[in-house]
């Protein structure tokens, strides 16, 4: 009996030194962990670590959807589709960390199945166990109230609304009309609905998307990023190795972080700009806490 | 039915196969099909007989339908008795319709009547054979209407259970994905002519009301062409007529004894007869070359049959420009009229088109181009990566090309329409086409403008172009653009089909896209 309490204690007492711990952090801005290493497996659990490691984010028992950008039928090297290794070992700390089932989907463009197979992200997660690899489903979509600026609801699907723990896994790469695609652009794979006619206004309803549907955690898959003909690329000489992945809980920092490595300042993407400007997060580098590992 | 003999299990092999080959001419994760139903096209004599006339050509891809031929000149029309998936359906329902007497009117020569012109009209260069060919007829109203209706039933159940049991229906998925996977169309098509394919196929089981394999012995050119070979060769049943003293085969026989005399080029082989003498007298011999008494067909029905062909071969050839301007091909086919000469209209490559991006022709390419296969791209675009149509396609109408080749291929070129295309006509940004353009150096491009929006505020908008000399006209363009009803961008057909140039630049893609480049690190 007196055992038991004593844990009782213990747990209480550390969940109160936990939010204690993550208010110190929030006052000092958000942290975005950038790691570093042609180890691409290691370089994922070591951003990921600096963050507090994924038992931080994922409790014993709990549903996650990992998000990674499937988006074209590309192979991996063409760098327009999340590096199957980084959705893999994503994939593999949440199961450490007491998943109970871990969901990995994208609305795609290309043809869904050939752009699984071509990605190599559905041969990477392929007899995992509680692992889903699923093709979206029409009928899960639901309506969700933005009430943002330019979109007043959006159909988005309805396995991410209802995880516990969505985690946002996009490759950094170059876009025609946003400059570049990111984490917040990523988030246009759980929409549904005709998606080009937010183009005529992509910044504002990417910020109205963003603003109600919020990511726990975004980890950006920078290995090899796509410069330009995104988002879609298919040429090799587009494509630059940087071996970085970088997370962050704070998607817009992320984001802003990821756009220096095009040489671009935070600024000059239209969407950063829209969420910071709407307090979705931080876009000025000098007041986040950047840890190199 | 009553009895299960040799013939009646080649019969329910061939049909099983037919069905799995079937199912299998869909993308199952790689990019080389395994094994497609097109092996019953090649296999056809019908259609190696009408294509090969055509093109004046020998098509090697179709030398299986000319040892079909061959074999049918030893062993008569075994093809219909123990291969035909059509007559094996008949077979399997005619028990259950009552008879009525056969149809005088095809009684006659009606056969040859549809066979003649078909086969002159592939000698003008027109391939028609296909519209009446048994399988291809089968085929056909599996693709255009019986699987889709079969996915979307089965789907609509699927969907209406999610109303139901919400998230909870997960615990069905294990069994649904099974079903998905291996019997379901992958995407819900509804195709044109879908009616009319099937009513076809209905109209081929109306007839078994007036007599059994009313449709093979009365009607099919396949068997048609088959028995007309079959007269000619050395295997004759004995004896050639009904016995006096039994007259059994009358009531076993399924084709050719509602005459005294047994009909060679009406007898598929089947051996009922044999089987079931009382008096085990039927015997099936290689008699020696004595060919079969009696005319074939008078010579008015022979020269009316040509002169019919002349007339389909000659007198639907009007086509409607406007309709013409969007007559787009599935890649690789460089020259209408070559197309017109190999395609059999078997439907395939319009089953196993990745992005549904192929249909029948209704009036599109002309009356004699229906049930060609056109690209839609407001339906479906050609997936760049993709060559799954000229895998299938049994004549080699759509060549099997390899992935660099056939992303060169030329099907159209894109063309803006500004009155429509937002960052012209509404001053407002868009260029999803832009983004997905497939080509690696990006056929539609952009250039920043400067406009005056109808609010009266300066801003940057991207207009979009396309440049001629890399768009390969695949239609994801059109397909994409987010217009309501028509599209700002339309691919439209070029005679000047040359392939384009290929790419400089960018290594090929590795040889197995699932190995991952970047195991183990390195770069």
């Amino acid at each position: 009996m007196e055992r038991r309490q004593f844990i009782k204690i213990l747990g209480m007492s550390s969940l109160f030194l936990h939010g204690w711990l993550r208010n110190l952090f929030a006052a000092q801005g958000p942290v975005v962990a950038v790691a570093q290493g042609t180890d691409h497996a290691g370089i994922t659990r070591k951003a990921l670590s600096a963050l507090g490691g994924m038992q931080h984010f994922v409790k014993p028992g709990q549903t996650v959807v990992v998000k990674p950008n499937i988006g074209w039928d590309r192979t991996p090297e063409y760098a327009a589709t999340t590096n199957p290794v980084v959705v893999k070992t994503v994939v593999e700390e949440c199961l450490k960390a007491g998943a109970k089932r871990v969901k990995v989907f994208d609305r795609t463009c290309n043809d869904p199945r050939r752009c699984y197979a071509s990605s190599g992200i559905e041969s990477a997660l392929k007899g995992m166990k509680n692992v889903e690899v699923k093709h979206l489903e029409e009928e899960r979509f639901k309506k969700v109230a933005l009430n943002g600026k330019v979109l007043k609801e959006w159909e988005l699907y309805g396995e991410a609304l209802s995880a516990d723990v969505y985690i946002n896994l996009p490759v950094a790469k170059h876009h025609g009309l946003s400059r570049l695609t990111l984490g917040m652009k990523n988030v246009m794979g759980i929409m549904g609905g005709n998606r080009g006619s937010i183009h005529k206004n992509i910044d504002q309803a990417l910020a109205d998307v963003n603003a109600s549907f919020r990511p726990h955690l975004t980890l950006i898959d920078a290995t090899r990023i796509l410069t330009a003909h995104g988002p879609q690329g298919g040429n090799l000489a587009d494509v630059k190795i940087l071996n970085q992945v970088i997370a962050c809980t704070d998607i817009v920092a992320a984001d802003a972080y990821a756009t220096t490595l095009f040489g671009l300042k935070p600024a000059d993407i239209a969407v950063t700009r829209a969420a910071y400007q709407r307090g979705l997060g931080e876009m000025d580098l000098d007041k986040m806490r950047i840890v190199r590992v | 039915m009553k009895k299960v003999t040799t013939a009646r299990i080649s019969q329910l092999l061939f049909l099983a196969l037919f069905l799995v080959l079937f199912l299998m001419t869909e993308y199952r994760g790689s990019d080389r099909i395994v094994a497609a139903v097109n092996g019953f096209f090649r296999a056809n004599p019908l259609t190696a007989a009408s294509t090969m006339l055509a093109a004046k050509a020998y098509l090697p891809l179709l030398l299986p339908g000319l040892v079909v031929l061959v074999a049918a000149l030893f062993l008569g029309r075994f093809f219909c008795g123990w291969i035909c998936p059509l007559g094996t359906i008949l077979d399997l329902v005619t028990g259950r319709i009552r008879k009525v007497g056969a149809v005088r009117a095809l009684t006659g020569r009606a056969k040859y009547w549809l066979l003649l012109p078909l086969l002159t009209a592939s000698l003008l260069g027109v391939n028609l054979a296909g519209l009446l060919d048994p399988i291809a007829l089968l085929l056909r109203a599996l693709t255009f209407f019986f699987h889709p209706l079969f996915g979307d039933t089965v789907r609509g159940g699927w969907r209406s259970l999610y109303t139901v049991m919400g998230e909870r229906r997960d615990v069905l998925d294990p069994g649904y994905r099974l079903l998905r996977d291996y019997l379901l169309p992958f995407r819900e098509t509804l195709y044109p002519l879908a009616f009319l394919s099937a009513l076809l196929f209905v109209l081929i089981l109306f007839l078994e009301r007036y007599e059994r394999r009313a449709w093979c012995r009365r009607l099919c050119p396949l068997g048609t062409l088959l028995g007309l070979v079959s007269r000619l060769g050395p295997l004759r049943r004995t004896p050639a007529k009904l016995c006096a003293d039994c007259q059994a085969c009358r009531e076993h026989c399924p084709t050719s004894f509602d005459q005294d005399l047994l009909q060679t080029e009406e007898c598929i082989l089947c051996m009922e007869c044999a089987l079931r003498c009382p008096s085990r007298r039927v015997r099936f011999r290689f008699t020696g070359a004595r060919p079969q008494v009696g005319t074939v067909m008078e010579r008015r029905v022979f020269l009316g049959g040509l002169l019919g062909g002349v007339v389909l071969a000659r007198g639907f050839r009007f086509r409607e420009p406007t309709a013409e301007a969007k007559l787009l091909r599935p890649p690789g086919v460089r020259d209408e009229d070559e197309f017109l000469k190999k395609c059999v209209r078997c439907g395939e490559c319009m089953k196993v088109c990745l992005r549904s991006a192929l249909y029948p022709a209704f009036f599109q390419a002309g009356a004699e181009g229906i049930y060609t296969p056109l690209v839609v791209p407001r339906l479906g675009y050609c997936e760049y990566n993709c060559t799954l149509c000229g895998q299938v396609c049994p004549t080699g109408a759509i060549p099997d090309l390899p992935k660099e080749e056939k992303q060169r291929q030329v099907i159209g070129k894109a063309v803006f329409d500004k009155n429509h295309c937002l960052p012209f006509a509404k001053r407002i940004d868009c260029i999803v086409c832009e983004e997905h353009c497939p080509i690696p150096g990006k056929a539609i491009r952009s250039e920043r403008v400067e406009v005056t929006g109808f609010d009266g505020i300066k801003r940057i908008v991207q207009q979009p172009y396309v440049v001629d000399e890399l768009c390969n006209g695949c239609g994801i363009c059109e397909n994409v653009c987010p217009l309501e009803g028509k599209a700002a961008i339309e691919v439209f057909r070029v005679k000047d089909r040359t392939p384009l140039k290929a790419p400089a630049g960018g290594a090929p893609p590795p040889s197995d896209p699932y190995a991952d480049p970047y195991a183990g690190g390195g770069s």
